[in-house]
């Protein structure tokens, strides 16, 4: 093999696996690969891959977000809370999505103007979020927010249902969940962000070189503000979309969930170091995680098991994707 | 190869042989290939004890991968090191350290946060059980520094030393493995001419003691006063091998770059004119510079000689708004200047190409029209900040050709081209940015006599086009040939402006050393 050809294979290494995955839990199990299991996987890594384009920004600014799965929880909370208080949906989310981006505002203000490091700032905003979530709760989940406010988890597009002969509705096609199309937006508008704008250069430029970024005038301080900002503004929709579909908002929910984010990203070929990375490579990313899952649930595998297979994983792709970089 | 921290033996089967001719160090048809590209095609090299060895050659004819085949951190595809006589495979550089070849980089490689007793023994400490043996790790290091003559403690931790201080640990580390071949690859680069003089000192004591040297330079004025042979490489291949007595510079020179080279400098075509564009006055900060006033004219190159940390780079940075001044004003075309940060100094029209090209130039991981673009992106996108491609890319290449700078593509990444090409790339995001007063601080080091005169001719034409050009160099000769007046540094403050044209070496040199009488004079 030469080296193009290495590199090549390399660079698919995370989609191959995926593919492979796909392959293998399809043959073992007749039901994995329909449309309405295809539904559910999608629907399952869509709280990994909003995080996870958050943190692909961030970490592509050569930082790193550990508060999301706090931030969701206190961002669901809220707008449970507000819900409850009255509010009409679209507001208590909104309410919930502001929350979420001042958080990260807070993250972002203490990377750039306190100087704190990454790690420190967001792991103390992990406990300071999911602590409030918790106490404004007093712990105890919030039920009974109606049908409205579980329209965003559950509702889907384009769904088809005929009225069969004997009068019960016939599924023809589930639709598409709205937390599908919204990560597909998500995840195309990001990229496009990214790839095509002087904001998306500036922010690899900023986790490849900061100095040389600050001498080139770039708005370092800004560019990273930004990538918080936005991090706490997908966690607080994570928090939303997820709450609905539950239907009920728990201040303990998304324990992890940063790690399955951050895991996601570097599966993907985002570099730890900064300025590398693709949020296509985050959503297959995401969806190795989710189709390992699944598959191995309907498999019967155990959830011991699950957690070291995908530990394994994630051990392989970026020791992987640390050849291809190798020099 | 077994891993002894002793000096190797010398096989007994060799020490019947006559030694007398029998070179230290061979190399024989070496050759290496990254992807498709040849850096040696079959290269050889020979090194006798106790020699001075130059290597010669444009950047990327090769030297550097050469150096790294015969230390150990590459690995040849084709062709033999013999070593004391014998085929030998270094499978790393700590194989190739073991029997007794070290090499100092030019990027410095120490630990920052050790001290130099401990930089200079890493891997390596004395024990005493389980535990270092401090006592002697410290008399170990301090003998190991008496002998090069450096007055710096092996308690000193590495980052509170001068880039200078750090490449003498450097050596003091390659001595202590007792290497019998030592490749310096730019030693002088950062090296005030004191240093530089002591380090001579240095080579010629390793000479007296057998060592063979390995010199890798671009200064040619100072091989003439330790170097014995000269070898040039060109685009991967050997040209030639000499004494160094038996030639010329302009040869080795013509050699390099494969044709003649009739002038260092091109000819000025430009003439400064009397319009003052920026001036400065009292400008200090606190532990760098102080009192700091001078005045560049339209269309002018103002040179900033001086010692390194006599304040010239920290002057330029406090103008660009990258280290803020305590006190003092720039006035930029009459109007006062408000910088708080290098964002504001660009948009004013003011640039700086910082002289650590890899640290706080280039984003290396980039490529090469993402860089040239990066000081210039609204340039470049449309309104709503979506970049254009197409646009971007013909930017990139309008540089590439304008400077020869030498890249398959504009997508290449900046990390893969050499040295000379890289500066280009910090050049054309400059030159791209359209700015009314240029810093260019240390332009040319550690690049090619090729590339050097590109950026000469550059230097002129922009002041041609009514661009003031402030040109900082540790280089006289480069400071005569190139500056319409020059601004001496010493110990944080001006010490004189003199004009170029009616100065002299040793006048600039009399001033950078504070003997100089505090008269400026001005034409």
């Amino acid at each position: 093999m030469t080296d193009t050809q290495k590199d090549l294979f390399q660079k698919f290494a995370a989609l191959g696996s995926l593919l492979a995955l796909t392959l293998v839990f399809s043959l073992v199990s007749g039901a994995f690969l329909s449309v309405g299991n295809g539904m559910t996987v999608a629907l399952q890594v869509t709280s990994i891959a909003y995080l996870g384009i958050g943190a692909t920004c961030v970490i592509i600014t050569g930082g790193i977000d550990l508060s999301v799965g706090a931030i969701l929880a206190l961002s669901g909370v809220v707008a449970a809370m507000a819900v409850k208080a009255g509010a009409p949906v679209p507001v208590g989310m909104f309410a919930g999505l502001v929350v979420g981006a001042l958080c990260g505002a807070v993250n972002g203000l203490c990377v750039t103007v306190l100087r704190l490091p990454p790690f420190i700032a967001t792991l103390g905003m992990m406990l300071v979020a999911r602590g409030v979530a918790l106490q404004i709760t007093d712990a105890k989940a919030i039920g009974g927010l109606g049908d409205s406010f579980a329209e965003l988890g559950n509702g889907s597009l384009w769904r088809i249902v005929k009225i069969g002969t004997d009068g019960f509705p016939d599924v023809t096609f589930p639709g598409i969940p709205y937390p599908v199309m919204l990560m597909i937006v998500l995840a195309v508008a990001v990229s496009i962000l990214l790839r095509l704008t002087t904001l998306g250069r500036h922010l690899y430029a900023v986790g490849s070189n900061s100095e040389a970024a600050r001498l080139s005038g770039v708005d370092v301080r800004g560019v990273t503000l930004f990538a918080y900002v936005l991090s706490g503004l997908l966690a607080g929709l994570t928090g939303c979309v997820l709450m609905s579909r539950l239907v009920t908002a728990q201040p303990s929910e998304g324990l992890m969930y940063e790690l399955d984010a951050i895991a996601a990203a570097v599966i993907g070929g985002t570099s730890l170091s900064g300025g590398i990375g693709t949020i296509s490579g985050t959503v297959i990313g995401a969806f190795v995680i989710g189709i390992l899952r699944n598959g191995l649930n309907m498999g019967g595998v155990s959830a011991f098991i699950q957690q070291i297979i995908i530990g394994l994983v994630i051990l392989l792709t970026v020791w992987i994707d640390q050849m291809r970089h190798r020099r | 190869m077994s891993l002894h921290s002793a000096p190797v033996v010398a096989p007994v089967a060799n020490a019947l042989r006559p030694q007398a001719d029998e070179p230290l160090l061979r190399l024989d048809g070496i050759c290496k290939r990254f992807l498709t590209v040849t850096a040696l095609a079959n290269v050889g090299l020979e090194l006798r004890r106790g020699e001075v060895h130059a290597l010669c050659g444009e950047n990327g004819a090769g030297k550097s991968t050469l150096m790294r085949v015969m230390s150990g951190q590459l690995q040849a595809d084709e062709g033999q090191i013999v070593f004391k006589g014998e085929a030998t495979r270094f499978s790393s550089s700590r194989d190739a350290e073991a029997a007794g070849i070290a090499m100092i980089h030019q990027e410095l490689n120490l630990v920052p946060h050790l001290s130099v007793a401990e930089n200079i023994y890493l891997a390596r400490e004395p024990r005493h059980g389980l535990f270092i043996d401090r006592a002697r790790l410290h008399a170990d290091a301090r003998k190991c520094l008496a002998r090069l003559g450096i007055a710096i403690e092996p308690t000193a931790i590495v980052h509170t030393l001068s880039v200078a201080q750090r490449q003498m640990v450097e050596i003091a580390k390659a001595l202590s493995i007792d290497a019998e071949v030592l490749i310096m690859d730019e030693p002088t680069s950062s090296l005030t001419e004191s240093e530089t003089g002591q380090l001579f000192t240095v080579i010629a004591e390793l000479k007296r003691a057998g060592v063979a040297i390995v010199y890798i330079t671009h200064r040619l004025d100072e091989m003439a006063r330790i170097v014995d042979r000269v070898t040039v490489l060109r685009d991967g291949r050997h040209v030639s091998t000499d004494d160094f007595a038996a030639t010329t510079t302009d040869e080795i020179v013509e050699r390099m770059v494969g044709r003649s080279l009739d002038e260092k400098f091109p000819p000025r075509t430009s003439t400064p004119t009397s319009e003052v564009l920026m001036s400065v006055s009292g400008l200090s900060r606190r532990g760098a510079f102080s009192d700091v006033s001078f005045e560049l004219r339209r269309g002018e190159i103002l040179g900033f000689s001086g010692l390194m940390g006599a304040g010239r780079t920290e002057v330029a940075r406090a103008i660009f708004g990258a280290d803020l001044p305590d006190a003092g004003t720039v006035r930029l075309g009459g109007q006062p200047l408000r910088v708080r940060s290098p964002r504001d100094a660009i948009r004013c029209g003011i640039a700086y190409l910082s002289e650590d090209r890899k640290g706080d130039g280039l984003a290396v991981d980039m490529t090469v029209a993402q860089n040239v673009s990066l000081a210039n992106s609204a340039a470049v996108a449309n309104p709503l900040g979506f970049i254009r491609f197409g646009q971007e890319d013909a930017v990139a290449q309008r540089y590439i050709d304008s400077l020869g700078i030498r890249t398959p593509s504009t997508r290449q990444i900046v990390r893969l081209l050499s040295g000379g090409n890289q500066q280009k790339i910090v050049i054309a995001k400059w030159l791209f940015r359209d700015s009314r007063v240029l810093f260019f601080d240390e332009p040319t080091r550690g690049i090619d006599v090729g590339a050097k005169y590109a950026i000469y001719g550059l230097l002129d034409k922009l002041a041609a086009q009514g661009i003031g050009v402030v040109l900082i160099s540790s280089e006289l000769p480069e400071i005569l040939g190139m500056t319409d007046r020059v601004a001496v540094f010493h110990a944080g403050r001006i010490s004189a402006v003199l004009d170029t044209r009616k100065t002299s070496q040793e006048e600039i040199m009399h001033h950078a050393s504070g003997r100089g009488a505090v008269t400026a004079s001005t034409s």
